[in-house]
């Protein structure tokens, strides 16, 4: 079993006041530089210190899931500002720009930042980028993502998708052809956050092109996962959005009962875990490496 | 309707603090450029007696934090006021911020640090960690002085109870444990909150709305962007609005902003003590001239707050406050044109920016006032041309 956290992780403290300085002229790019590299040495710390199996970059200069990819790409450019599902965050939705969607530069170092060991990258899933665009989650995966899975080094891609669950008719033929172009590189994941995946399942979920499926069980009751599930499962059992902090013993003994139904499980948040501040998120990172350590002893 | 119909203009809420303020507050020492913006200011304002504050700052003013505050909430008063602006606040200088100003002066909750609400901007988040009540009323301060130094009419925004529930962790109503692989239940949830912002209504804000009522409020608004934040929870919003002001003798007003605005409806038919909403559109609309309706998509919703059943005054959000593109005169204009267009009466339609300016710069939120001012002169000119030339 495993255990890992993709997404964006919160800021600390000090990587908040720096950037809010930088903002009001009070501070300089060098100095929150320095800050971010401060705050990735912290992270990589807490996850090494939870044994956690991939480490995460964590995306701290990501703006939102989407920001850096629009930037980087022709055809799309940065729309209104929106509510991100339920939480009082906000992102810039991606809207088309017009003509062939396509990605100028992959993104470098700068936002997939070097990590010292076995590494996951995140990326929004075709359909959450394709929404509200005009463009397909075809071709989006083709003009943006493909180029950018091809220009990353990662044991696993674990696609974001925050937007699929709340749709009523899930367009599945389309969000194949999508995944099917992005294969060729690291094993995928499509990370079904913060919702309920229960209907997803029932359609076909664990049939679409990928080697993971995320799901989100503070939403997703356990018996929508059928028996013998065929995928990697990657079960969101941190819950992303409360401060309540998990205790390690039941996320342990919910883990043996995904055992049951899926020969690989992982053990993540059912989403970013910037939506508690980093002292929580620090600490529920630790409780999942003690949750994963707790179920490798009974078992 | 008479030939000379005047727009009420207001402010919703916030304005961005001035670095002597930031600086005096966090004990942090001033530079000259601090205290040249206190000079400058000062002047272009008009600011009675700005000298003194110059002076104090120069002093060195470590000791005199309330007085900064002061200060400041005069300079904020005065640049509303000097953009021509009707009903004005003070940009919420004396507070640290909409959610955790509220917080901060209730019992029943505990910090849990901070979350980003967009790019380098941020917000302290709370939890509720047992039963709710009003630790002391926590605008009647600011409100006495207010009242003492405003030369236009005062307009007190107050965070809304669904608001403050939907912003907070809730570590009290709602089940602690045994969430995991259970699957969400809705309604269970919706019941949660449902207490959690009836409480908040009941205990919190509406004894601290009544305080105010007797220290002589006249119009107080009720914020509440998070008001869409769950689309099915819109009933809750307008239950707990009801709960906070019902019976109340003042006029009430909600601000809503950033949302899918048809999701308000039909639930808020039910809010019938709301007699204003005022709501950020410009946010989603083109800067393009035009009062035709596909001149304006940003304000496609309008029409349902015109077909309201209790007939609310609508404060038009006509600035949008994530940029620092200055809306001309004109474009300002013709979104209060298209709005008269759907009313049909203009004495329901006020005329405001999107939301709070608290994210621009002094300059910036400034000309944007102005400029909303002239267009609405602009405005005004235009419908007594139209009303004189249709007699």
């Amino acid at each position: 079993m495993q255990a890992f956290v993709p997404g964006i992780y919160p800021r600390s403290e000090e990587l908040v006041q720096a950037t809010r300085d930088l903002d009001r002229g009070r501070t300089t790019e060098e100095a929150v530089d320095a800050q971010v590299e401060r705050d990735l040495q912290q992270l990589v710390a807490a996850q090494q210190d939870a044994g956690l199996d991939l480490l995460s970059d964590g995306m701290l200069r990501w703006q939102d899931l989407f920001r850096p990819l629009v930037e980087a790409a022709a055809g799309l450019e940065r729309g209104a500002l929106t509510r991100f599902l339920d939480t009082n965050t906000f992102y810039r939705a991606p809207q088309g720009a017009g003509g062939e969607v396509r990605l100028v530069e992959a993104v470098n170092g700068r936002y997939v930042a070097p990590l010292p060991a076995e590494r996951l990258v995140t990326l929004p899933s075709p359909f959450a980028l394709s929404q509200g665009t005009g463009y397909t989650p075809r071709e989006v995966a083709e003009g943006i993502l493909k180029p950018q899975i091809d220009a990353t080094t990662a044991e696993v891609v674990v696609l974001s998708e925050p937007f699929l669950a709340r749709e009523d008719a899930a367009d599945f033929d389309g969000l194949s052809s999508a995944l099917d172009v992005l294969h060729g590189g690291p094993p995928l994941a499509l990370w079904i956050t913060f919702g309920d995946a229960s209907d997803l399942l029932a359609q076909g979920l664990a049939e679409l092109p990928v080697d993971g499926i995320g799901i989100d069980f503070y939403s997703t009751g356990i018996d929508a996962v059928p028996d013998g599930f065929g995928k990697h499962l990657l079960a969101g059992v941190l819950d992303a959005r409360n401060s309540l902090l998990e205790e390690p013993r039941e996320i342990a003994a919910f883990a043996a009962r995904l055992e049951e139904k899926a020969e690989r499980v992982a053990l993540l948040p059912n989403g970013d875990l910037q939506y508690v501040s980093e002292p929580i998120a620090r600490e529920k990172i630790a409780r999942l490496g003690q949750a994963k350590t707790t179920r490798a002893e009974e078992a | 309707m008479n030939d000379a119909h005047t727009f009420l203009t207001h402010e919703i809420g916030s304005l961005a603090k001035p670095p002597w303020l930031v600086k005096t507050s966090a004990g942090r020492p001033l530079d000259a450029s601090d205290i040249e913006h206190a000079r400058s200011w000062g002047e272009k304002l008009d600011v009675d007696g700005y000298e003194e504050l110059v002076e104090l700052l120069r002093n060195g003013a470590e000791d005199s934090v309330r007085d900064v505050a002061n200060w400041s909430s005069r300079y904020a008063l005065r640049l509303q006021e000097k953009a021509g602006i009707e009903w004005v606040w003070d940009g919420e200088q004396q507070r640290t911020e909409m959610y955790a100003w509220a917080i901060a002066h209730a019992n029943g909750f505990e910090s849990r640090g901070t979350v980003r609400s967009f790019d380098n901007k941020y917000y302290s988040k709370s939890a509720v960690t047992g039963p709710i009540s009003l630790a002391e009323p926590y605008h009647n301060d600011e409100f006495e002085f207010l009242k003492s130094a405003a030369q236009a009419k005062l307009k007190v925004p107050v965070t809304g109870a669904y608001t403050l529930a939907i912003w907070s962790y809730d570590e009290f109503y709602g089940p602690r444990e045994g969430r995991l692989g259970k699957g969400e239940s809705r309604a269970a949830t919706i019941e949660a909150r449902r207490e959690f912002a009836l409480d908040i209504a009941r205990d919190l804000i509406r004894p601290n709305l009544q305080a105010l009522i007797e220290l002589g409020a006249e119009w107080i608004q009720i914020d509440e962007p998070g008001a869409s934040t769950e689309a099915d929870e819109l009933e809750l919003f307008a239950e707990s609005f009801n709960v906070s002001v019902e019976g109340l003798d003042c006029t009430f007003s909600t601000h809503l902003c950033f949302s899918d605005y048809d999701l308000f409806f039909p639930a808020i038919e039910a809010m019938t003590g709301c007699r204003q909403y005022c709501v950020g559109f410009a946010n989603y609309d083109s800067r393009e001239l035009g009062t035709k309706a596909e001149d304006r998509p940003g304000y496609e919703v309008i029409a349902k707050f015109r077909d309201l059943p209790y007939d609310p005054a609508l404060g038009l959000g006509v600035l949008d406050i994530h940029t620092n593109f200055i809306e001309s005169p004109e474009l300002v204009r013709d979104r209060i044109l298209y709005a008269v267009d759907v009313f049909g009466d203009p004495a329901r339609i006020h005329v405001c920016p999107d939301c709070g300016l608290r994210t621009r710069s002094w300059d910036v939120a400034y000309e944007k006032l102005v400029s909303m001012v002239e267009g609405t002169k602009l405005a005004e000119e235009a419908l007594s041309r139209s009303l004189a030339e249709a007699r």
